[in-house]
């Protein structure tokens, strides 16, 4: 295992020298340590649903008669639905979610949660719960604005195919975005260590930027820094990483393995950001099993091994994951047997500390705008919770004015 | 502000402003997939009109390769539940060795544009068949390609066209028929998409074709852009390219791909080019002419600015090293880049731009740049060898031959201080204690891949 001396010793700026930007040395490599007393040490797992996920089939309103004529083939019966309270349940692909709600009162639901003239292109509505703005041009993210203010180290775990969120854009330092720590190594073809130590002289040690560079070449040279930086700083963690509780085999479930092995090997990581993609069910969604209950199913369990996992180590009340997607989806199916673009969908919050309970009314099905469910809570609102009472931001700077936090975590 | 007028107006070389290198390497880049050594000597030497012509016209494929590409392609070699990696490295080989990378290139504009995955489309050989519809149109007319996509049997199955019923349409290709591949957002509205989804119902698939099965269709009114009839898909498609926004939008689109990432342009200066592609009824081919003649093209602000996409990394690479290269492995390395042909992210495709680039894509570019220029790699090595290339271009000192490579892949845009490291590694590399076993010529070829290796990962040559 590695220890916080061994990372201490294995990241110290050898290598990279004087090219090392003052930004860099004060971000990324002077993150407060977790058990430097007086620290705020919160980790955000923030888990992106790509492509709209179907909130009336994930937090079903199994008392509502309209629920089950909206949706005659993909409705998910009464009996099934995992019960969170008297009118609503859990689809029963969450069964594991559904446990750590009501056995370890770990899961926070927030319900009806979306934002006024709901945007219906993925596209757009990504980017604005991303920027959490509904201005016309959305360049920086929440996160990478909060990171401005508490410049902690974070990391994007990424596929192969999945770019850096907008979400993180705006941060004083890229945020890294990593597949593997296999993958994340930059390799020479050499014979002796004095030609490894040559050759890897003339790759990091690119010219420093003036202000003639112009900036596509100098955000190139400023990613390659940061890379090869974190690339050293991640050479140190250990290759074997056995977690308290078995995980899953998902994509998912190996990327929140991979936060766990990094919030555990101490080196102040406090942000990462995970997608899993698939849930735009325009056809063939399935009711209690099928496409959409195998999505629920990957997102339930990966999240509460990853859970359970921290818990083992000490991590629990450090912990918040935090669940969105860009949009739910229409109340009623159509004739392909899914659902098409829709509007406000539940959050899901899951950590030692967070209030747990299902927060916000169901959206009405007897008050649809256009065949789509109306917002009770604004998303900037469970972003206001986050940042002010998790991150320590202020929150007002980011979301904006009047957007009063919900109350999502324990007091 | 850029005058529009002269900004479009074909480039003329002065001697302020002359016909160089430089130049060569951006149209090869931009046009294409990049240039070889003796693809820029002749563009420098034939000058400036007959390199844009040849360019732009392209030449006709050999015999064989299209022979060879075609048996590959068919259904016989590449049946419907093909692996992925076959399509795209199917592909690859076609940019590889194509006599017209010009078309190539606009092929994968358009596939990126309709940006449709064989991860869900399950079938080669539909995946095939867009290709070829793209392919034929790339240089051609939008109007007949984005009418025709309507019923392209990948497209059907991508955006479920082919399950929508009459009696409940399904809305998504009508959504992404506005909002990504015609209008973009802000050009209509919801209804329009609700109405237009009526339109595209009835589409299915027989026998690999996708037809339009009058039965199931909703042959009622509709009302769309405030237009009403009872219109079909191919109805929709009109009414999106008779949109005012229409032209626009590709126009946008194009001068981000072929001019500059670095900028949004202003509308002033879209605006004549949109009027001429309309006029035009949408000649992708004579437009794209006349970006790539026009002085704005060739103008210091467009010049590097744009960041290389994985697949013009891997084959600008492999094209200037002369060499041959698997494009099975070329194809599974992309993956880790983060571009997988026939398979994009998602219907908006690649972002492009700074976004190809991240920390582990940025470690994959570099890991995959050794992996084509070291013996040690199997997948590439032997096969793109910085020496032979060397030694066919008769380079017998260090000094020419770092001059060289810096001429070859960044027609010297690095600056000084990059030639001085890379003549300091040469130097070290010369010191180093190598195994007793290893032969002069070893040695020599170690240091020469090594440092081509190293010239690949100049931020410079990032940029495209």
């Amino acid at each position: 295992m590695t220890t916080r001396r061994d990372f201490l010793r294995d990241s110290s700026l050898l290598g990279f020298g004087a090219t090392v930007p003052a930004f860099l040395g004060r971000t990324a490599y002077s993150a407060p340590l977790a058990a430097k007393p007086g620290a705020r040490d919160t980790v955000l797992v923030v888990v992106q649903l790509t492509g709209g996920n179907d909130g009336l089939n994930t937090v079903v309103p199994f008392t509502n008669a309209d629920y089950y004529k909206l949706r005659p083939t993909i409705a998910v019966a009464k009996d099934q639905v995992k019960k969170l309270t008297d009118d609503v349940g859990l689809h029963p692909a969450m069964g594991a979610l559904a446990k750590l709600y009501t056995d370890d009162s770990a899961v926070c639901v927030v319900q009806g949660v979306g934002y006024p003239n709901p945007s219906q292109s993925h596209f757009r509505s990504m980017d604005v719960w991303h920027a959490a703005s509904t201005a016309e041009t959305l360049t920086a993210g929440w996160l990478g604005t909060a990171l401005k203010k508490q410049p902690v180290p974070g990391f994007h775990l990424a596929s192969g195919n999945e770019t850096s969120p907008l979400a993180l854009a705006g941060a004083p330092v890229r945020v890294p975005s990593i597949t593997s720590l296999d993958d994340f190594k930059l390799k020479m073809v050499s014979v002796t260590g004095a030609d490894a130590a040559a050759q890897k002289n003339v790759i990091t040690s690119s010219a420093p930027s003036t202000s003639e560079t112009p900036a596509l070449l100098d955000f190139v040279a400023r990613t390659q820094m940061n890379t090869y930086a974190s690339s050293e700083k991640l050479a140190s963690i250990g290759k074997n990483y056995t977690p308290k509780v078995p995980y899953p085999t998902s994509a998912l479930a190996n990327k929140l393995k991979l936060a766990a092995q990094l919030i555990d090997a101490g080196i102040g990581t406090r942000l990462f950001y995970v997608s899993i993609d698939g849930f735009d069910t325009h056809a063939g969604q399935g009711g209690a099993t099928g496409a959409h209950a195998n999505l629920l199913t990957q997102v339930s369990e990966a999240i509460s091994a990853f859970y359970r996992d921290m818990v083992g180590r000490g991590h629990g009340k450090r912990l918040c994951v935090m669940t969105f997607s860009e949009f739910g989806r229409r109340a009623y199916e159509n004739g392909s047997k899914g659902t098409d673009h829709g509007a406000s969908a539940p959050m899901f919050l899951v950590g030692g500390n967070v209030k747990s309970g299902v927060v916000g009314d169901h959206p009405s099905l007897k008050g649809l705008k256009e065949g789509n469910l109306v917002h009770g809570t604004d998303f900037r609102q469970v972003y206001a919770a986050v940042l002010d009472r998790w991150l320590d931001v202020d929150s007002k700077p980011i979301v904006g004015d009047g957007f009063k936090a919900v109350e999502v975590f324990a007091k | 502000m850029l005058d529009p007028k002269l900004a479009w107006a074909p480039f003329a070389p002065t001697p302020q402003n002359p016909w160089d290198r430089a130049k060569v390497g951006h149209l090869y880049r931009r046009a294409g997939f990049g240039a070889t050594a003796s693809e820029l000597d002749a563009g420098v030497k034939d000058g400036h009109a007959k390199t844009l012509d040849r360019v732009l016209n392209g030449a006709p494929e050999s015999e064989d390769f299209t022979r060879t590409s075609d048996f590959m392609a068919s259904e016989r070699s590449m049946p419907p539940g093909a692996p992925q990696g076959r399509l795209s490295a199917w592909w690859l080989d076609r940019m590889l060795k194509t006599r017209h990378p010009l078309r190539e290139k606009l092929t994968l504009f358009w596939h990126n544009h309709f940006a449709t995955s064989n991860a869900k489309v399950q079938n080669a050989c539909f995946m095939l068949t867009q290709y070829r519809l793209i392919q034929s149109h790339a240089l051609g007319s939008f109007r007949e390609l984005l009418t025709k996509m309507g019923s392209d049997p990948a497209m059907l199955v991508w955006l479920d066209t082919n399950t929508s019923t009459k009696a409940a349409p399904n809305e998504n290709y009508a959504r992404e028929v506005m909002e990504l591949f015609s209008l973009g957002v802000g050009n209509y509205t919801e209804a329009d998409i609700r109405q237009a989804a009526r339109a595209f119902t009835g589409y299915e698939i027989k026998d690999g074709k996708g037809t339009l099965n009058r039965r199931q269709h909703d042959t009622s009114e509709k009302e769309v852009f405030g237009k009403k009839g009872k219109f079909t898909g191919e109805d929709i498609a009109k009414l999106c390219l008779d949109h005012d926004a229409c032209a626009r939008f590709i126009v946008r689109k194009l001068y981000r791909f072929l001019i500059s990432e670095a900028d949004t342009p202003d509308a002033k200066l879209i605006d004549p080019l949109a009027e001429q592609y309309r006029k035009s009824d949408f000649d992708t081919g004579k437009f794209v002419a006349t970006m790539l003649r026009s002085n704005l093209f060739f103008a210091s602000s467009s010049y590097r600015a744009k960041i290389k996409s994985p697949v013009e990394f891997a084959i600008g690479t492999v094209r200037a090293l002369e060499g041959v290269a698997g494009t099975l492995p070329l194809a599974e390395a992309l993956e880790g880049l983060g571009q997988v042909l026939f398979a994009p992210p998602s219907v908006k495709g690649w972002d492009g731009g700074e976004a190809w680039l991240n920390a582990q894509t940025l470690l994959g570019r570099n890991n995959l740049a050794l992996a084509i220029t070291s013996t040690e790699d199997a997948r590439f090595g032997s096969r793109c060898d910085p020496g032979q290339l060397a030694a066919k271009h008769d380079i017998a000192t260090d000094a020419k031959l770092v001059d060289f490579l810096l001429g070859l892949f960044l027609q010297g845009d690095a600056p000084q201080g990059a030639r001085t490291k890379l003549l300091d590694y040469l130097k070290t590399a010369k010191g180093v204690k190598y195994p007793a076993y290893w032969s002069d010529d070893d040695v020599a070829n170690h240091r020469k891949r090594a440092v081509t290796h190293l010239v690949l990962t100049l931020p410079e040559y990032q940029l495209n």
